[in-house]
């Protein structure tokens, strides 16, 4: 190496040094290490006693398929009563209106505040409190016929979701500019039309990297319905072991359908988040 | 009398030689304690007692009368039903003793000591109007999923209802002897099959709701599960239960859940006609 010649005032001139690479000895061992327990946790399962013909196997029965089609379908379906609650709810929370804000309130704590799994339980088991259920004078069955595994894992999951939901919407449209509000106000918009064409939009963009997060819960979060009976993934799988006893092998086969659905979840998230900040993107650019 | 005092003799040897020969393994013996785990949702076999809730029932009475005669102290834990077997290959517990069945397909993975008489039978509400099992072809039967019912239920149906032109059960899954139990009360289903040896305890808790209907639908027996490879520990339990069965604590703890009737005469090994 060249010695540096010395500048003004007795600084070494550095600028035609070359930088030496650093050996990053200590990164390379933390990876070596990571890779070995990788390999060796790999290796532990390759020789544990699964039994992985029996996963090859069922990875695509039809029953299997069944399932995950089932827990999609209760996943998009449940997702999007949460989303219309939540929104009437956050909208009910920031209203003036003193009973609408106290009752969007009250709905928030009670499904927020009691666990997923007691609520599906309270679904299903509606027929013991009410025998027959419908509109006085109009309609009426029984309460078993209305609250089947179905509807009751919709509803249990669907309003739970909307108290989260109106959460994550309060958060979106508190995050929009109060002077969006007034503007909208002074060109002579009433309060739903201001969010309907203003506040809302821009909310959007906001809440959907929460939502794409609890949609993903949701996906995971219908395998408590295998409880009441609803034949989605787990459930179907459960039902598999119970008559072969391939615990694990059935678990993993369930478990790869969970992980392939997020995995495609997740760019569509990125897509939807992209398209609803098409106004901002230039900008933070 | 020398033959009866001969035959009181030669009891007490055999007594004295059992109790000797019928020691515990090593291992059980030097940790002191059996680990059993059990399904606590299946009265009066194994259920939580609502006020004390402590584990309770005919197979916790049973098996603390076995680790009293082994001189061991046991730790229970408890686990979903399906989850029984794998507690036993992961070897979470000793032995299994929570109400299951000697099931051929399940010989695969254990070998059972059949310990109770039991069949799975037909239960309704009282008002209903089945009067004997074959009134149930058609019918929504629930029962809970993660047992050998639901195959019992399909073959009984084979037999009895498509076999004569009537119309196949429609089989209904449970989660649980208590979820099945609400869905008849909700008239979700309209028949539901337990264990024969649980029904006299869930009419005993409600009483007038349900009504049996005709005799447990095929016989077979509940087993004690052991892994394959622990013929020693098999053997010492076996032997403790035969001694049980002749001195009487057995028919004793029986007769306390009222189920005298379901006793054995012996313990008997992998016994039970599929």
């Amino acid at each position: 190496m060249r010695a540096a010649r010395a500048l003004a005032g007795g600084f070494p001139d550095i600028s035609e040094m070359t930088v030496a690479r650093q050996a990053h000895w200590r990164r390379w061992l933390a990876a070596a290490a990571i890779l070995v327990v990788l390999a060796a946790i790999g290796r532990a399962f390759v020789n544990g006693q699964i039994e992985w013909t029996y996963v090859s196997r069922f990875l695509t029965a039809k029953v299997i398929l069944e399932g995950i089609t089932n827990t999609m379908a209760m996943a998009v379906l449940a997702m999007a009563l949460g989303i219309v609650l939540g929104v009437v709810a956050a909208i009910m929370r920031l209203s003036p209106n003193p009973v609408l804000k106290s009752v969007a309130a009250g709905y928030t704590w009670l499904f927020r505040g009691t666990p997923l799994i007691l609520q599906l339980l309270l679904w299903f088991n509606l027929a013991l409190v009410f025998p027959t259920i419908g509109i006085p004078g109009l309609w009426s069955a029984r309460a078993v016929d209305v609250m089947t595994p179905f509807l009751s894992a919709l509803l249990g999951l669907g309003i739970n979701q909307g108290a989260y939901t109106s959460e994550v919407m309060r958060a979106g449209m508190l995050s929009v500019d109060v002077g969006q509000y007034e503007a909208a106000q002074a060109i002579g918009m009433g309060r739903l039309r201001a969010l309907r064409r203003i506040i809302l939009p821009q909310a959007m963009r906001v809440v959907i990297p929460p939502l794409g997060n609890e949609f993903i819960g949701m996906v995971k979060a219908t395998s408590l319905a295998s409880v009441i009976q609803y034949p989605e993934v787990l459930h179907n799988a459960e039902n598999i072991y119970y008559a072969n006893s391939r615990v694990i092998e059935l678990l993993i086969v369930a478990g790869s359908w969970y992980l392939l659905v997020v995995s495609i979840l997740t760019p569509l998230q990125m897509l939807l988040e992209r398209r609803f900040a098409r106004g901002t993107l230039q900008i933070t650019r | 009398m020398t033959r009866l005092s001969f035959t009181v003799g030669f009891a007490a040897l055999l007594a004295i030689t059992t109790a000797k020969a019928a020691e515990p393994p090593e291992s059980i013996k030097q940790a002191g304690t059996l680990r059993l785990t059990v399904n606590s949702t299946y009265a009066p076999m194994e259920y939580r007692d609502p006020t004390t809730n402590q584990l309770v029932g005919l197979d916790i009475d049973l098996a603390n009368e076995i680790a009293k005669r082994l001189g061991v102290k046991i730790i229970w834990s408890e686990t979903p039903f399906a989850e029984l077997i794998p507690s036993l290959q992961t070897k979470r517990a000793d032995f299994i003793i929570s109400g299951i069945s000697d099931r051929s397909a399940r010989r695969e993975t254990a070998d059972f000591i059949d310990y109770l008489a039991t069949g799975p039978q037909f239960f309704v509400l009282t008002e209903n109007e089945a009067k004997s099992a074959i009134d149930l072809c058609g019918k929504k039967v629930g029962t809970t999923r993660s047992t050998s019912f639901p195959i019992e239920i399909e073959k009984w149906s084979k037999q009895n209802c498509e076999a004569n032109g009537k119309r196949a059960v429609q089989y209904a899954p449970g989660e649980n002897s208590i979820d099945v139990r609400n869905q008849l009360k909700q008239g979700r289903i309209d028949a539901a099959v337990q264990g024969s040896e649980t029904l006299p305890y869930a009419q005993g808790q409600e009483a007038g709701k349900y009504r049996i209907v005709s005799e447990p639908f095929s016989t077979g027996y509940q087993a004690i599960m052991f892994r394959k490879d622990d013929a020693a520990l098999r053997e010492v339990v076996t032997e403790h239960l035969a001694a049980m069965i002749t001195d009487g604590s057995y028919k004793a703890i029986l007769d306390k859940y009222g189920l005298g009737a379901n006793a054995v005469a012996h313990p008997m090994m992998n016994a039970a006609p599929q």
